[in-house]
């Protein structure tokens, strides 16, 4: 019975009221529509309350508007999380922003002494429901989240059955009792609005917004430099004030946005089983890397020779990394004569490591400045930026006995006698001895 | 003795001029400054851009360093890490590398505009002597920052990098040759780029840098702020705007798109994207070296003359460009601004056109050459 009269006949009341009494007011008393400025009797506090009262409920009015008007469109749009939590948040800063402006209003009110003449019952009435409505409105948003979400599917056809004369309060009749309260509160405004200074939003004053700074002059007027220089100061004033409000604002909503991905940041991915798996064998397998890069240079440091490839895996066109003494890279080449050809592979201009690909022409190319290299001496092509060889490395032949059978220094001579040793048996070193010539 | 205190009246007001300290309050800095306004207004925002990607990078530079490893073995795989696991981790390094490019663009510019508005004219001097280091420290940023992802292309770019300081040493007599080689290898650390290097930069990159930079932009805007805006063009300026509000808030403004821009930017486009990909794998210290190696954009102006031109040639003039910007506000003392705009207007195009059109040159030169 309650809750037929406060959700079916109380809106239908309160909208009848609302709507007929307005204009019997604007008949009959139409200089009474406003907002009967107080602003000459108190400012300070005025403009530290009114300013983000209003800014607040324009945003929240925006808010319950859409869900209203266009529940289709916006359902979709907050299908995206990151919309709803924006909208959640700018709502509910907004109203937070309404429940201080509101507060400072309500104290102004109570404490300052030059008010009290002025101040009507219906004043203290209004500023009452609008407070306790902000306040229910934020405990809703609070206790029962996603609200622009599910006031599409529920307030909203509720609205619509009374707006289309289908009263159906069961939209509503589960809702938890703040939601209610917010309602019923709401119905009550509406009631409220023909008998008090919310009449003004009638008159829907969005000039105020952007009209110039208007500035009251006393009878006795100052000197138009004086008059100037206030107007200038007000102008600063406004201008610093809409550009303060815009960055609060701005920088709140990012704020908002960026605060739950800057927390998931700091606090470190939570990895799934297989990706921290694949983690683990990349870093593992970086690391086997290192390891092995140390251990050829602990070998460097103590072998008189190193093995660099069996003799019948070398090739006259495809070069063998190795790395020589100095732990630069180098490459293993079969040489025309049956014999291995071992040459520096960090180029000479600038140091990258050349390709590995002989050429038609039997050039190495180094790919960072375009320098070929011929393969058979490491003597760089007349224009290449390289102008200095690339060097030659010594190597020695060693059988399956561990007998070094063969040698060559860089400068060329042959160490031996080359004898026919079976090729699959011997396998190519880089000798300690001729570590010195390859500087 | 007379002359003795001649002289030290002399230091004394010649400092005085140019570090008004008596000037060291709010209202001075703030309110009472006043901002010209002509034509060339626009180019008063260019430092504060600057200054905005600088914030910046120090802001994303300490979110990265959370998660950053400078090991041989480790910073390749903690970037790709910060990459494709870190929420956010991919907008925050992106943002890092966009901004370091916007930081440097803003640089050039401001450098430019400056110049041309003989903004270093007595007395600001001081302005001009510390913004030309501020210069040098954002180039070395980039040049240290480029190698610690520790792919492909930042090392080898960084050895061909240090390579070149090594090249010096052919011009330089007797034992002095092997000075530059000896310099090299300090920065390097060892024979090769490698985990010592990689060290030496991180802590460059991320400790000494810094630190240099604060002192120095700390000083650079004292000396902006007790000196005022220069007027910036000859004859009277005719308007003037208030410093504070109205030139900071549409410098905050302005701020506030740049950070937009920059968002949009590191949302949508990985810096990475113009490059091919093999350059992103990691450092392969014992594999051939990839094609394409190459500095970043901002060392273009540089890296194509010197592939182009005799050694000795950019040698030369680069150390004649260093010595002009140092003592610039000495040898432009009598310079009309008409005439340090034509010249910074060629310093631009030549910037400009070695940017864009370098290796398209190089290509050209060195397909005839060769």
């Amino acid at each position: 019975m309650l809750e037929a009269f406060l959700f079916v006949g109380l809106p239908y009341a309160a909208v009848i009221i609302c709507v007929a009494g307005s204009i019997y007011r604007f008949k009959t008393d139409p200089y009474s529509y406003s907002a009967l400025s107080s602003q000459f009797l108190e400012s300070k506090k005025l403009r530290w309350g009114s300013v983000p009262w209003h800014l607040g409920i324009g945003v929240v009015f925006i808010g319950h508007l859409g869900a209203f008007l266009l529940p289709g469109p916006w359902r979709a749009v907050l299908t995206q999380p990151h919309f709803l939590y924006a909208v959640e948040m700018a709502g509910l800063a907004s109203a937070l922003f309404c429940a201080l402006g509101l507060l400072i209003l309500i104290i102004r009110r109570l404490t300052t002494a030059n008010l009290q003449p002025v101040t009507t019952l219906m004043d203290l009435v209004v500023l009452f429901l609008l407070f306790v409505q902000v306040i229910l409105g934020i405990m809703t948003a609070v206790n029962y989240r996603w609200g622009a979400q599910w006031a599409t599917q529920t307030t909203t056809p509720y609205l619509w059955s009374l707006l289309l004369f289908r009263p159906d309060p069961s939209f509503i009749a589960g809702m938890p009792l703040l939601v209610k309260a917010h309602l019923a509160g709401a119905w009550l405004i509406v009631l409220a609005v023909p008998f008090s200074r919310l009449v003004h939003m009638f008159s829907l004053p969005l000039e105020y917004l952007f009209r110039p700074p208007q500035k009251v002059v006393w009878n006795a007027p100052p000197t138009h430099g004086a008059l100037k220089q206030t107007a200038d100061k007000e102008m600063t004033r406004r201008l610093f004030l809409k550009g303060a409000i815009g960055l609060i604002g701005g920088g709140v909503l990012l704020g908002v946005g960026v605060l739950e991905e800057l927390y998931l940041f700091f606090r470190g991915p939570r990895l799934s089983k297989e990706e921290e798996g694949h983690l683990l064998d990349v870093t593992q397998k970086k690391l086997k890397k290192n390891a092995d890069e140390k251990a050829l240079e602990l070998e460097r440091l103590r072998d008189e020779s190193i093995f660099v490839a069996k003799l019948s895996d070398l090739s006259p066109t495809k070069g063998k990394y190795f790395i020589d003494y100095q732990m630069k890279p180098a490459l293993a080449f079969l040489g025309a004569d049956g014999l291995p050809q071992l040459l520096s592979a960090k180029c000479t201009h600038l140091g990258c490591t050349v390709g590995s690909e002989v050429n038609a022409q039997g050039r190495l190319l180094c790919p960072c400045h375009v320098s070929f290299f011929d393969i058979r001496n490491g003597v760089p092509d007349a224009g290449s930026p390289a102008k200095d060889p690339l060097p030659k490395i010594g190597w020695i032949l060693v059988n399956d006995r561990g007998e070094t059978v063969l040698g060559r220094g860089p400068n060329g001579e042959l160490q031996g006698t080359p004898r026919d040793h079976p090729k699959e048996t011997l396998s190519v070193h880089i000798a300690k001895k001729y570590e010195g010539w390859t500087a | 003795m007379k002359t003795n205190n001649d002289f030290v009246e002399k230091v004394r007001t010649a400092i005085d001029e140019r570090l008004p300290l008596e000037k060291m309050n709010l209202g001075a800095l703030m309110t009472h400054k006043d901002v010209p306004q002509h034509r060339m207004s626009w180019a008063y925002y260019l430092g504060g851009f600057t200054l905005f990607f600088f914030i910046v990078q120090v802001i994303t530079g300490l979110m990265l360093l959370f998660y950053y490893k400078p090991t041989t073995s480790e910073a390749h795989a903690s970037v790709e890490y910060i990459t494709h696991q870190v929420t956010a981790g991919a907008l925050i390094r992106n943002m890092h590398t966009w901004a370091s490019s916007l930081m440097i663009f803003f640089v050039m510019i401001h450098l430019l505009t400056t110049f041309a508005m003989k903004a270093f004219e007595k007395p600001r001097e001081l302005t001009w002597v510390t913004g030309v280091a501020l210069l040098l420290i954002t180039f070395t940023f980039g040049f240290t920052g480029y190698l610690l992802p520790w792919n492909q292309i930042a090392v080898n770019a960084t050895k061909i990098g240090l390579q070149t300081i090594e090249q010096i040493g052919a011009y330089l007599p007797g034992d002095m040759a092997l000075w530059p080689k000896y310099l090299r290898e300090i920065i390097q650390g060892e024979s090769s780029v490698g985990q010592s290097t990689l060290s030496r930069f991180y802590a460059i990159h991320v400790v000494i840098l810094p630190m240099m930079i604060m002192g120095l932009v700390g000083v650079h805007l004292l000396t902006v702020q007790l000196q005022g805006m220069s007027k910036g063009v000859d004859g009277e300026v005719k308007k003037n705007e208030k410093f504070f509000p109205f030139f900071v808030l549409k410098d905050f403004s302005a701020w506030g798109i740049a950070f937009l821009a920059l968002f949009l930017f590191a949302l949508c486009l990985p810096f990475e994207s113009f490059f091919p990909y093999p350059l992103f794998e990691p450092y392969d210290a014992l594999g051939s070296t990839p094609e394409g190696i190459k500095p970043e954009w901002y060392f273009f102006f540089a890296y194509y003359p010197l592939e182009m031109l005799p050694f000795w040639v950019v040698l030369l003039g680069g150390n004649l460009a260093m010595v002009v910007l140092l003592f610039t506000p000495w040898i432009f003392k009598g310079t009309s601004r008409k005439t340090l705009g034509f010249i910074a207007a060629l310093g631009a195009i030549y910037l400009f056109v070695m940017t864009v059109f370098g290796e398209r040159i190089y290509h050209l030169v060195k397909g005839v050459a060769g």
